[in-house]
């Protein structure tokens, strides 16, 4: 049987970004679910977005840190607790 | 790296050693995502080295300022983004922007739709996400206008809650929302501009994987 209080495409497709997000309350989470499993369209932005998200975000944390930055942090702040002792 | 980060007041604070241990020992784990988030803003090497010196400078000599049990993570994030913003301001360098009213809702997801139903067979979007490289993907992002770079970097690569982010940037969580939407949108429009650039898409250019 249908629920009565399904969201709309247009009320998911609001809470779209914030549900990809885990932004929602549990309660909308549920909700939004439950129009994607009955709803091909709003299913396929909602892959489309992650996809997108999940695709940046593996190529932005590919930066591998200098191995001298450690080092360099450290000699910049001894020389700063030098100055500030003086 | 400049001088500028000598100058600042002294304080008796920083002459405690426990304090300047607990500061380490907060600041050291976090150098990796500071120098990627400082490598995604400047775009250099050398420039996201000298940034996050800087920042952890300036970090321990304002280290009295922060609430201990607070978040240091986004205290220290607040620290980087204002001292690239000072360095911006010294270099002179102009944002590149992208239009807002370019970039339609769902962009790239519009586009996608459109060029399958041109029937090549391919999925442009799969393709754009696997074959774009990471200076690409970077090269969209620093073309945002910098309150939308700044949510867009705290969110793709720290992969910070809107309320941590809304904490670093020090602006209200509706703040961070609408610019993470807005930013979205403008990222999908100038991802789709790369993609058109470099002739990714089967047909609508001539190479998919010259130029990659």
């Amino acid at each position: 049987m249908k629920p009565v209080d399904i969201y709309t495409c247009e009320e998911t497709f609001r809470r779209l970004e914030d549900y990809v997000d885990r932004e929602l309350s549990e309660e909308e989470s549920k909700r939004v679910e439950e129009h994607l499993e009955i709803c091909a369209a709003c299913t396929a932005e909602f892959e489309f977005q992650k996809e997108i998200i999940d695709a940046v975000r593996v190529r932005m944390q590919r930066i591998q840190t200098p191995p001298s930055l450690h080092g360099k942090v450290l000699d910049a702040l001894r020389q700063a607790r030098q100055e500030s002792s003086r | 790296m400049g001088q500028k980060w000598r100058e600042g007041p002294v304080t008796e604070m920083h002459q405690n050693k426990q304090d300047d241990a607990a500061f380490e020992d907060l600041l050291m784990p976090l150098l990796d995502v500071s120098y990627g988030m400082a490598f995604h803003l400047a775009r250099n090497r050398e420039e996201a080295e000298d940034l996050v010196q800087e920042t952890a400078v300036l970090a321990f000599r304002a280290f009295h300022t922060f609430q201990r049990g607070t978040n240091f993570k986004a205290w220290l994030f607040k620290i980087l983004l204002n001292c690239f913003r000072t360095q911006c301001r010294k270099r002179k360098r102009e944002p590149t922007f992208i239009p807002l009213e370019d970039a339609a809702e769902l962009y790239l997801f519009k586009q996608d739709v459109s060029i399958q139903a041109r029937g090549t067979g391919a999925n442009p979007a799969a393709i754009v996400i696997s074959k774009m490289r990471e200076e690409q993907i970077r090269a969209a992002i620093g073309a945002l206008p910098e309150e939308y770079q700044m949510v867009c970097i705290l969110y793709f690569m720290e992969e910070l809650a809107y309320q941590e982010i809304a904490e670093a940037l020090g602006c209200p969580v509706g703040t961070v929302r609408s610019r993470l939407h807005r930013g979205r949108r403008m990222l999908q429009r100038a991802l789709w501009d790369v993609t058109e650039a470099y002739q990714m898409i089967p047909g609508t250019g001539v190479q998919s994987e010259a130029m990659l």
